[in-house]
């Protein structure tokens, strides 16, 4: 036989006629109303924030006027704003290790099917549920000098604890990334307890075999495996927290002496000023903020995938 | 393929509304207002007009039975909507979206009406017929250029001094203190007697901590501080003003400070005050209400005692608040406007004085008599009643800077006075600048 005729013969049914049966099944039509929203409420705020910090928006004024860098220059001159990011850059490490660290530490001491461990799965589970703000004003009203904490020591204590834990300049910020780990370690724990089932078996128990304790399994055998769990875990929570606002809202609304004032209170602080431009200004820093810290992080986390996988 | 061209008819239908909505939203063009309009009987049928009314979570229930019988009076449909806290910011983003009601609670300082573009968006009210019942002080309330935008139903505060009459007898004060020297003698006074905080301060709530600066300025708010600094010839950073900081500083460091001042909050300011544990706070009326809320009349009036305060006399500082003074919207609909206008007749004429007897309001109609559940500091901590007055920088400013926030980093030691005058000063020029204001 010719190559012509092999090759006409091995040719496989046109792609046009695949796509068509599939266009058929699937058309672009049912997309539209969804493409609809997302260009409205996400695709067109976005493009906004690359014109409106260079205008003088406010509430002042109804016209708008370009005024070039005028507003980076003022927001940046006081140092509130690097202040803010150093501040929200600070919560975010501290929440993605908060939150990964309870969230593996559940997640390998529930990691047996038992039926309590599934009860205990579910507990830990709803504070993730639970509205964002609802948990910052329950911590706030637990963790007030004269609230539940404070009751729950002295009664244990004997001697009346009065810690003011949401009062401190130095420390506070630490409780407040605190209770935003407690808050969504539950889904953390569950995306941990996914990549621990897909441990192969038989690795483990060739470990044991071989005499390995616990930890040693756990550093040599589960740890590497787990990595894409751990890239999609330490991204959403760096990346999510430092675009976070409901629970620094609820807890400290900033203070004190805006010493846990992430960059959104910041912005949300200056809007409501009326300074609109300014407040576009900053929004579009932590846009560039968390592409610049995202980017390389996630590459990064990718690659350890790639090499140990 | 049939469906080829959605994909590009999508993109493009999104894009045009895209683009409609590139506009700022600014005020309707209004329909006729001229500034003497006639303004309707308030009892006047107005059957199938709705009008809305904003309000604010601290004054959500106060104008329903007005509006109840606003309703059985007209036929008229009146909402109360609750613009959710933080009350300024969102009702200002309400209005950039272009959505306002007929009336709605406002701050009608200088810079408040500003901030809302008052002449665009605003009914002036220059020539209602309560207007001239109001008392002389209640007159100047909500003045931008020389138009009246504001409709007064509660009385400014005049921010002072409300004390603990049972500590001051302790410490054998039978005198009230006059000018800051003489607040610092009683300070000591009490904390001689052994009152724990003679002067407490709410720092944590944040807003609080303005007041004693504010009283502080007096003197040079008598003098055209505020005129002067609106055209950039005088700064927060004179020293003058950093003084005034710095009083307020000295007063609320120990001994003559609370010791909680970092964490105290403002109900725990009010509790301090009613139980003994605090001789004096500088506040403003707010601090009434929520003294009344876990007090009668009877306690409130043996305990509680209130006094103006100034660097070297007594002018009392006075500040408008939210709770204050009602505002109406212009609207392309002049059925809107008239059916606002009546409304506002309705509850500053016909339905004031059971107005104030619901609410306990003290009066600011000479004519209509206070009722008799007004506290006895509630009869002398407003404008009317002080013999000296001068307006607070909410009052007189072009524009509002935190000052409050920096003074709260001052509490906590990370600000000495002359760094909180700094930032305040900072902030004040980038608002004055948005604002557009000459000088700046």
């Amino acid at each position: 036989m010719s190559t012509a005729t092999i090759q006409r013969a091995s040719r496989t049914p046109p792609r046009q006629h695949i796509r068509s049966r599939a266009g058929q099944e699937h058309p672009w039509t049912f997309a539209v109303p969804a493409l609809v929203v997302l260009g409205l409420f996400l695709v067109l705020p976005t493009l906004l924030n690359f014109v409106l910090p260079y205008t003088d928006w406010s509430a002042f004024k109804s016209n708008l006027r370009f005024v070039g860098l005028a507003n980076f220059g003022s927001i940046t001159s006081d140092g509130s704003l690097q202040q803010a990011l150093r501040i929200t850059l600070t919560y975010a490490v501290l929440v993605a290790v908060f939150q990964n660290g309870l969230g593996l530490g559940l997640a390998l001491l529930l990691e047996r099917d038992t039926w309590l461990n599934r009860l205990a799965r579910s507990v830990f589970f709803l504070p993730v549920l639970i509205s964002a703000l609802a948990g910052g004003y329950i911590a706030q009203a637990m963790l007030k000098p004269d609230g539940g904490l404070n009751q729950i020591l002295s009664a244990l204590s004997g001697q009346p604890v009065e810690i003011a834990w949401l009062g401190s300049s130095t420390w506070t910020v630490v409780v407040v990334a605190l209770v935003h780990g407690w808050k969504w370690m539950g889904l953390a724990m569950l995306i941990y307890l996914a990549g621990l089932k897909s441990v192969p078996h038989e690795l483990i128990e060739a470990g044991r075999i071989d005499g390995a304790s616990g930890i040693q399994i756990f550093r040599r055998i589960k740890f590497p495996l787990l990595a894409p769990a751990i890239t999609f875990n330490v991204a959403t929570a760096l990346i999510g927290t430092l675009n976070g606002f409901d629970i620094v809202q609820a807890t400290t609304g900033g203070g004190p002496a805006r010493s846990t004032e992430i960059l959104n209170i910041f912005i949300f602080r200056t809007f409501g000023s009326g300074l609109y431009a300014q407040a576009s200004a900053m929004s579009l820093v932590l846009f560039l903020a968390v592409v610049i810290i995202a980017v390389p992080l996630i590459i990064y986390l990718r690659s350890r995938e790639k090499v140990l996988a | 393929m049939k469906a080829k061209w959605i994909m590009p008819a999508a993109v493009a239908i999104a894009a045009a509304t895209a683009l409609t909505g590139c506009s700022v939203a600014g005020p309707p063009s209004p329909a006729s207002s001229p500034t003497n309009a006639a303004w309707p009987d308030a009892k006047g049928k107005l059957d199938g007009v709705t009008v809305t009314v904003w309000t604010a979570q601290s004054t959500a229930s106060v104008p329903n039975k007005v509006i109840a019988a606003f309703q059985a009076a007209t036929g008229a449909v009146v909402k109360n909507v609750t613009v959710p806290d933080q009350y300024e910011t969102n009702v200002q983003t309400s209005l950039a979206t272009g959505d306002h009601p007929d009336i709605m609670f406002w701050q009608t300082t200088g810079s408040g009406l500003k901030i809302i573009q008052a002449k665009d968006r605003l009914l002036p009210l220059d020539g209602a017929p309560w207007l001239e019942k109001l008392d002389a002080p209640s007159q100047e309330l909500g003045v931008l250029d020389g138009v009246h935008y504001a409709a007064p139903i509660k009385a400014p505060s005049v921010i002072g001094v409300y004390y603990n009459k049972a500590n001051f007898a302790k410490a054998g004060i039978t005198e009230m203190p006059v000018g800051y020297d003489g607040l610092m003698a009683a300070a000591k006074k009490l904390e001689a007697a052994g009152v724990k905080a003679p002067a407490y301060e709410a720092s944590a709530d944040r807003w609080p901590n303005q007041w004693c600066v504010q009283v502080m300025l007096a003197d040079l708010a008598k003098s055209g501080l505020w005129d002067r600094m609106n055209t950039n010839k005088d700064k927060f950073t004179n020293p003058e003003v950093v003084d005034a900081i710095a009083k307020c500083q000295a007063l609320y460091s120990s001994p003559t400070g609370n010791p909680n001042i970092k964490t105290a909050t403002f109900p725990e300011q009010a509790k301090a005050l009613l139980s003994g544990e605090a001789g004096m706070v500088i506040q403003v009326n707010a601090l009434v209400d929520q003294m009344a809320a876990s007090a009668d009349l009877k306690t409130l009036n043996e305990r509680i005692g209130f006094f103006p305060i100034s660097p070297t006399g007594s002018i009392g500082t006075v500040i408008a608040e939210q709770t204050n003074t009602v505002v109406a919207f212009k609207s392309k609909d002049a059925k809107q406007e008239s059916a606002a206008r009546q409304f506002l007749r309705f509850w500053l004429e016909d339905y004031y004085p059971t107005f104030i007897q619901e609410q306990g309001y003290v009066s600011l109609q000479p004519a209509v008599a206070s009722p008799d559940n007004v506290p006895e500091i509630g009869k002398v901590n407003y404008p009317a009643a002080v013999k000296e007055t001068v307006g607070s920088m909410q009052n007189e400013a072009i524009v509002n800077p935190d000052l409050y926030l920096y003074l709260v980093d001052m509490y906590f030691g990370s600000k000495s006075p002359e760094q909180v005058a700094e930032a305040t000063q900072a902030n004040f020029v980038q608002l004055a600048q948005a604002l557009g204001a000459e000088g700046f």
